[in-house]
């Protein structure tokens, strides 16, 4: 009687800590889908204050307001590693950090350029969902008088915090379209010509405005 | 009588077609020293890529610009209703191809409900209903089939396609009942719907005008993607992201989705 309690009691502490792992991982994986989803909801947030202000702030104001939230909301070394592609290796730390600088700075330039001026867009977040070891955060981008646009996050947890490593828009990956397009300079040119090219491409957006 | 059916041009065109997915499936991706393994003819595409981007910005742009400035936008969505309506013969049988019954069926119903009650297919109340749009063709069928892209071509005045896509030129035609009319109609009809799509697609081309470093890249990876996206229905297999951490080969598509 004792022998059966005793095994009764194991069975049941085993079931019992199962039971605990299993929760405590739905309750990790639900925490994880909420914090990607704050994430990107953070940046769309920031987006849609840049636009609505857009005309008292200025393309130089709607930069200021963006570098920070992008700083905190995309993990800029790890995108910048990626699109560099085979050649990452090949440049040295100077270089590397000179190319993530000047990759934020585009970034920052092209988001103030592209969300100025507001026509009452809504973004809405229509689904979350973890994927080996990433979240993708699917969100729509209601336009008035258009076809909405599909805007699609893919996060990564880096130092603890998920941070956006590719927008998918309308089924194009930007960080696969970036990666073809700047592996295809420095291959032909040489990693100096695509540094000198973003510095352009960054002007040509100021005088732009 | 039959040598006069085999030379038919609408024979040829199919002959054709058929030659280019054969070579294109046999082939998959022939590979160069030092370029991307699925774009073999990279040098004669960039070539037809600069003809086509100089045709386009002197000529193309300037009557698409004239012709969303002077029509209003209502009018313009006529329009595009009117000619995917027209074209939607071509999707509707590739759903067939492609074993997807249920999108048969929606689509189907889609074409008749959108070209009795919508006037032609003037309008869209289709979608109203919940009868809404899909995206099929012969290019994705062959996808769904489990063909590869095959090289990847430039084409003079169609732009971006690949051996497995090319065909599905020459089926969108036969299938659209507008190619059976009289060519005094048909002629100055495909113009105005030439002129309307590349109104409908002059966001995108100055989103690539103001980000891409190398255009014909951007274009040709830009192109390449929405394949992907289309023949998956918006669902696209992916690789895991730490796959491209330690700096893959440029020539690997990225498949992070």
């Amino acid at each position: 009687m004792r022998q059966k309690n005793r095994n009764m009691t194991k069975k049941n502490l085993y079931l019992a800590s199962v039971a605990l792992f299993i929760h405590c991982q739905i309750v990790v994986a639900a925490e994880n889908l909420g914090a990607g989803k704050g994430v990107v909801e953070k940046f769309h947030a920031t987006l849609l204050q840049v636009m609505i202000q857009s005309d008292n702030l200025g393309f130089s104001g709607r930069v200021d307001a963006l570098v920070p939230v992008l700083a905190e909301t995309f993990d800029f070394p790890t995108i910048a590693r990626i699109v560099m592609g085979q050649h990452w290796k090949t440049i040295d730390a100077h270089q590397r950090s000179e190319f993530i600088a000047i990759f934020g700075d585009l970034s920052a330039a092209t988001y103030a350029s592209n969300f100025a001026g507001f026509s009452g867009e809504t973004f809405e977040t229509v689904g979350v969902e973890e994927k080996r070891g990433t979240i993708l955060v699917k969100t729509l981008i209601e336009r008035v008088d258009d076809e909405p646009v599909t805007l699609d996050y893919l996060l990564r947890r880096n130092d603890g915090m998920w941070r956006i490593v590719n927008v998918i828009a309308n089924g194009v990956s930007d960080l696969s379209l970036k990666r073809a397009d700047y592996t295809a300079i420095i291959k032909n040119e040489g990693f100096d010509s695509l540094v000198s090219k973003l510095s352009d491409k960054i002007i040509s957006y100021n005088i732009g405005e | 009588m039959r040598q006069k059916f085999l030379m038919s041009s609408k024979n040829r065109a199919t002959r054709l077609a058929t030659l280019l997915v054969v070579f294109g499936l046999v082939t998959g991706c022939a590979s160069t020293p030092n370029g991307d393994p699925g774009d073999p003819y990279e040098g004669a595409n960039r070539k037809i890529y600069n003809f086509n981007d100089s045709i386009d910005r002197k000529v193309i742009q300037p009557i698409a610009r004239g012709y969303v400035s002077l029509t209003p936008k209502p009018v313009r969505n006529s329009l595009t209703n009117f000619f995917d309506n027209v074209g939607y013969v071509n999707v509707i049988v590739n759903d067939l191809l492609q074993g997807k019954m249920t999108q048969f069926l929606s689509d189907t119903g889609r074409f008749v409900v959108n070209s009795t009650i919508g006037i032609g297919g003037l309008f869209d109340p289709a979608k109203a209903i919940g009868l809404r749009a899909h995206d099929e063709d012969l290019g994705q069928t062959f996808g769904v089939w489990g063909a590869g892209e095959g090289a990847y071509l430039n084409i003079p005045l169609a732009g971006p396609s690949s051996f497995r896509d090319a065909p599905g030129f020459v089926a969108r035609t036969l299938l659209n009942p507008l190619t059976y009319l009289n060519p005094v109609v048909t002629i100055p009809v495909n113009v105005v719907n030439a002129v309307n799509v590349r109104a409908n697609l002059l966001e995108a081309t100055n989103i690539r005008d103001q980000a891409a470093l190398d255009p014909y890249t951007f274009v040709r990876e830009a192109y390449r993607q929405q394949r992907e996206f289309k023949i998956h229905d918006g669902n696209p297999p992916g690789d895991g992201f730490d796959d491209y951490l330690e700096g893959e080969g440029d020539s690997a598509i990225l498949k992070i989705y």
